[in-house]
């Protein structure tokens, strides 16, 4: 589903940030970004998404050159994924309705099935009370949630998460977390960066580790305890179905 | 298709709400578009009333043609039958020279003076005339026929009052040359005012359009609620001019009509002058439409995402 063949990336007037880089992610498969602040795991989600291109080397999404690709085709490209970010990147000039229904108006979707897609979500992440709420009276995990809510309000088959909790405490992280496993149960593949331990549940199963310009990939308690994992969850499901 | 529709209306629907939520600074912007649009429609008004004006003059100028003093009444006949066949000849009459002196001492009657150097006269010196009224009433047309019915054997003279009208011809198409230099300044203006209040509504939602593109968002799709921005305050614009003018109009036509009934005229200025106003508004939303396509054009090949 996503392949890196060799692929360096430097910013111009920058070090190298990684250097051939190699690793594929399958569909459905929860994969944990680390690495300290600084170490690339920002821009390596920016190479997936399409919002930056490598230096060398190739990107293939879903079998697509993503360097190859026409700029007009690249936000077709970007549709697949669901992007959420630790600054959130939510529109405050607007209430919470207005933000998750955002990527359904691009999509071209017909408003009486936004609204209903939309209030799905919203439920998903428990902000359905919310919906005419401004972003801005939110609290920090509330509105990590919502930028989740607006992610995956499209139904994309892959979500990527830069530090999503990054900035939250301990019990709005694992909230988060719980909302990415629920995703991740239903056939969603989930690439999550993380600079801490704390954001990471018990129950993964893959982590690509980049250090010094260099990728590591290790499988970290593999096999252990499924009592953090939320089961087969319902509204998830409805969420994602086809 | 709907998809394509749906997103159209959902751009417009979003510029309306924005331009309800601002509506005093979209208001100014508008005021601003119509005054720059008054302006060189007004002139186009004076002058096209004008040329219509000289138009209805003209079409009274008459070519007198004098014969020659000793003319018969064969050659009448002859110069008859040639006008008869000129196709450029709405009417014409023949006034003999017996008719222009009666007429003559008709008039001066009254004055002592005149009446009796006429009667000093004691023969007529008056020739046989022509007047004709032509079917054109332009100057070049009217000077061509003149010259042609000079040639005419028997013909002493052909004369067309009509200096004063080529003369004002002369001046309104100056005049016309004038509105369409005007014109071309004042839509560089508005695509200008237009462009520019585009860039910074585009500045003030650089936030939605980073996020936007970041979740798949087409060029097309940021570009398109900033092109109908343009349109409709280009089109609120054109409106509001046409206002303007029309009250403008209402104003002059009192004082022009009074001084119309002096000269037994009924000339007014047209108020409702439907192929200008389509015009005015037509020009300003395709002005709207380019402005904003200039500015958001710009933005989005500067944009980067971060």
């Amino acid at each position: 589903m996503i392949r890196f063949d060799n692929v360096s990336k430097r910013y111009p007037g920058s070090d190298e940030i990684f250097r051939n880089v190699s690793f594929r992610i399958d569909a459905g498969e929860f994969v944990y970004l680390t690495g300290q602040s600084g170490a690339g795991k920002s821009t390596l989600l920016k190479l997936i998404a399409a919002t930056e291109p490598p230096t060398s080397g190739t990107v293939l999404i879903a079998n697509q050159n993503v360097s190859k690709l026409k700029p007009s085709a690249i936000p077709f490209l970007r549709r697949r994924f669901g992007l959420i970010f630790q600054d959130h990147k939510l529109l405050y000039d607007r209430n919470c309705f207005e933000n998750v229904i955002l990527p359904l108006r691009i999509n071209g979707i017909s408003e009486q099935e936004a609204a209903k897609r939309v209030r799905a979500a919203l439920d998903k992440v428990g902000l359905l009370k919310k919906e005419k709420a401004m972003p801005i009276t939110l609290s920090g995990g509330e509105q990590q949630r919502l930028a989740i809510a607006r992610a995956v309000v499209s139904r994309p088959a892959i979500l990527l998460a830069d530090e999503p909790t990054g900035n939250l405490d301990a019990e709005y992280a694992a909230d988060i977390m719980a909302i990415f496993n629920a995703f991740n149960q239903v056939g969603v593949t989930v690439i999550m960066s993380t600079h801490d331990a704390l954001g990471m549940s018990s129950n993964q199963n893959r982590t690509l580790h980049l250090n010094q310009g260099q990728l590591h990939e290790t499988l970290t308690n593999a096999g252990s305890s499924k009592q953090a994992h939320p089961n087969n969850n319902p509204s998830a499901k409805e969420l994602f179905r086809p | 298709m709907s998809n394509w529709l749906n997103h159209h209306l959902q751009a417009i629907k979003l510029v309306l709400f924005r331009m309800r939520n601002n509506a005093l600074s979209t208001f100014m912007i508008c005021l601003v578009i119509a005054v720059a649009m008054c302006l060189p429609s007004l002139f186009y008004m004076v002058v096209d009333n004008l040329s219509k004006l000289t138009d209805h003059m003209q079409s009274e100028t008459e070519i007198s043609l004098f014969l020659k003093q000793d003319a018969g009444k064969k050659t009448i006949a002859e110069i008859n039958t040639v006008l008869a066949k000129n196709a450029d000849i709405r009417e014409y009459h023949l006034v003999t020279k017996d008719q222009a002196w009666k007429q003559l001492q008709e008039k001066s009657k009254n004055n002592q003076d005149i009446s009796e150097a006429i009667n000093q006269l004691g023969k007529n010196p008056l020739p046989d005339a022509f007047f004709i009224q032509a079917k054109s009433a332009d100057p070049e047309a009217l000077e061509a026929l003149k010259d042609t019915l000079k040639d005419i054997p028997g013909v002493e003279q052909a004369i067309l009052n009509a200096d004063w009208a080529k003369r004002l011809a002369a001046l309104l198409s100056i005049g016309k040359k004038l509105i369409f230099i005007l014109a071309i300044l004042f839509a560089i203006v508005l695509l200008i005012i237009i462009g520019n209040t585009v860039r910074m509504q585009i500045l003030t939602q650089q936030d939605e359009i980073e996020v936007s593109y970041l979740i798949g968002a087409t060029s097309s799709f940021i570009r398109i609620p900033f092109l109908y921005a343009g349109a409709i305050y280009g089109l609120f614009g054109g409106l509001l001019s046409i206002l303007i003018m029309a009250g403008i109009i209402q104003t002059f036509n009192v004082s022009i009509m009074e001084i119309s009934h002096l000269y037994n005229s009924d000339f007014s200025l047209q108020i409702f002058n439907i192929g200008l106003y389509l015009a005015i508004t037509s020009a300003a939303v395709v002005i709207g439409w380019a402005g904003s396509y200039i500015a958001v054009s710009r933005a989005i090949s500067t944009f980067r995402l971060n």
